[in-house]
C-alpha cells in the first residue's frame, strides 16, 4: 500500500521545516491522521518508525493523533535545541 | 537540553494535490473533461473502454492514460482504438496512479485536439480513492460478479465517485446478484451517486453510457469547461 510513500512525505515536510542539518536533533514528529483518511495506522506507524530511526534522523518518535475526517497532516516537529541559531 | 516545538500543520498529500491542481488547470484551459475510471481488478474497465472507443471513436477524439502495473496488455488492447494513448509509468507493485504521472502523461497528449480524457487507474478499490489526479470526476466500475455490499466494504471509493457503472449485466440471469440491493448499498455511502448499467459484451446499456459521454465531452451539453 502507499503508507511508505506517505511516511517519506512526512520526512520531506520535516526537512523542509527544520532544515537538513537539524534532522539528527528531531525528537518528535506530531501527526494528525483522520479516521477516514484511508491510512492503515499500524503500517503507517511502522514505516515512520523505520524511517525516523535511520540517518539523517536519529530515533525521532512519531506521535499520532486520530482525528475525525479525512485529513492527514504533520502538526509539529520537536527538536533538541543545541544551537540557538538553528 | 531545551526542546523546541515547531508548528507545522502541513497536509501530507499536499504535494500530490498541488500537482493535481496543475493537471486540472491544464485540462480546464484546454476544455478537456476527464474521467478517472476506478474499480477492483477484473471489473471490466478495459473492455468497457474498448467498446466505448469503438462506438465514439469516429465522432470524438478520446485520449486514454492507462496504468497497468505489470504488462502492456491493456495498452495494446486500447491502442487499436485510439491514437491518443499513453501508458503511465508505473513500477511493479504500484497500487494507484498519482498526479505526477498524469502530469507527465499529458505532455504526450495533444490537448488542443482532444475532446475527452479517460484515466484507467490501477485495479484497486482502496488506494486510488485517496489520490486526486486532477480529473473532472471519478467513475467507479462495479461488476455483477462482485458482492452487492462492495460499496459498504470500500465506502471511500464510492463516496468519492460521481458516477457508477454496473458492468457485465449480461451475466445477471446466471447469478443471484440483487441489483436493487447493490444500488441501495452504494447510495447508502453516496446518496448522489448515479448509475449506468452496461454489458460491454451484448451492448446493453451502452447507448445511455455513450450519450452521457457525448454530453460531457468538449462542446457537449454538460461540458463543464
Amino acid at each position: 500500500m502507499h503508507e511508505l510513500s506517505l511516511a517519506m512525505d512526512v520526512c520531506r515536510i520535516t526537512e523542509e521545516n527544520v532544515g537538513r542539518s537539524a534532522l539528527p536533533r528531531v525528537r518528535e514528529v506530531g501527526l494528525e491522521v483522520g479516521d477516514r483518511s484511508g491510512v492503515e495506522l499500524g503500517s503507517f506507524e511502522f514505516c515512520l518508525e523505520s524511517l525516523l530511526a535511520q540517518p539523517p534522523f536519529s530515533g525521532a518518535v512519531p506521535r499520532i493523533e486520530r482525528t475525525p475526517g479525512d485529513e492527514l497532516r504533520v502538526t509539529y516537529v520537536e527538536i533538541e535545541d543545541g544551537d540557538p541559531t538553528d | 537540553m531545551a526542546i523546541r516545538r515547531i508548528e507545522v500543520r502541513e497536509r501530507v498529500m499536499a504535494k500530490n494535490d498541488e500537482l493535481a491542481a496543475e493537471v486540472r488547470g491544464r485540462l480546464e484551459a484546454a476544455a478537456v473533461p476527464s474521467f478517472n475510471l476506478v474499480s477492483s481488478p477484473g471489473s471490466g474497465k478495459t473492455t468497457l473502454l474498448e467498446r466505448t472507443l469503438e462506438r465514439l471513436g469516429p465522432e470524438l477524439r478520446i485520449a486514454v492514460v492507462t496504468g497497468d502495473v505489470q504488462t502492456e496488455n491493456d495498452a495494446v488492447r486500447l491502442a487499436r482504438h485510439t491514437d491518443r494513448l499513453v501508458q503511465a509509468v508505473v513500477t511493479g507493485g504500484a497500487c494507484h496512479l498519482d498526479a505526477r504521472q498524469i502530469l507527465t502523461a499529458l505532455e504526450e497528449i495533444p490537448l488542443a485536439d482532444t475532446d475527452l480524457l479517460f484515466v484507467e487507474n490501477v485495479g484497486n478499490l482502496v488506494c486510488p480513492a485517496s489520490w486526486d489526479l486532477g480529473e473532472t470526476a471519478k467513475i467507479v466500475i462495479f461488476s455483477v460478479t462482485e458482492g452487492e455490499d462492495k460499496p459498504l466494504k470500500y465506502p471511500k471509493m464510492f463516496e468519492r465517485s460521481r458516477w457508477a457503472v454496473l458492468s457485465k449485466t449480461d451475466l445477471l440471469p446466471h447469478l443471484p446478484f440483487d441489483v436493487d440491493r447493490a444500488v441501495a448499498c452504494a447510495r447508502e455511502v453516496n446518496p448522489d451517486l448515479r448509475f449506468f448499467f452496461t454489458s460491454a459484451l451484448t451492448g446493453e446499456g451502452m447507448d445511455a453510457w455513450c450519450d452521457f459521454l457525448r454530453a460531457h465531452a468538449r462542446g457537449g451539453a454538460e461540458a463543464t469547461a
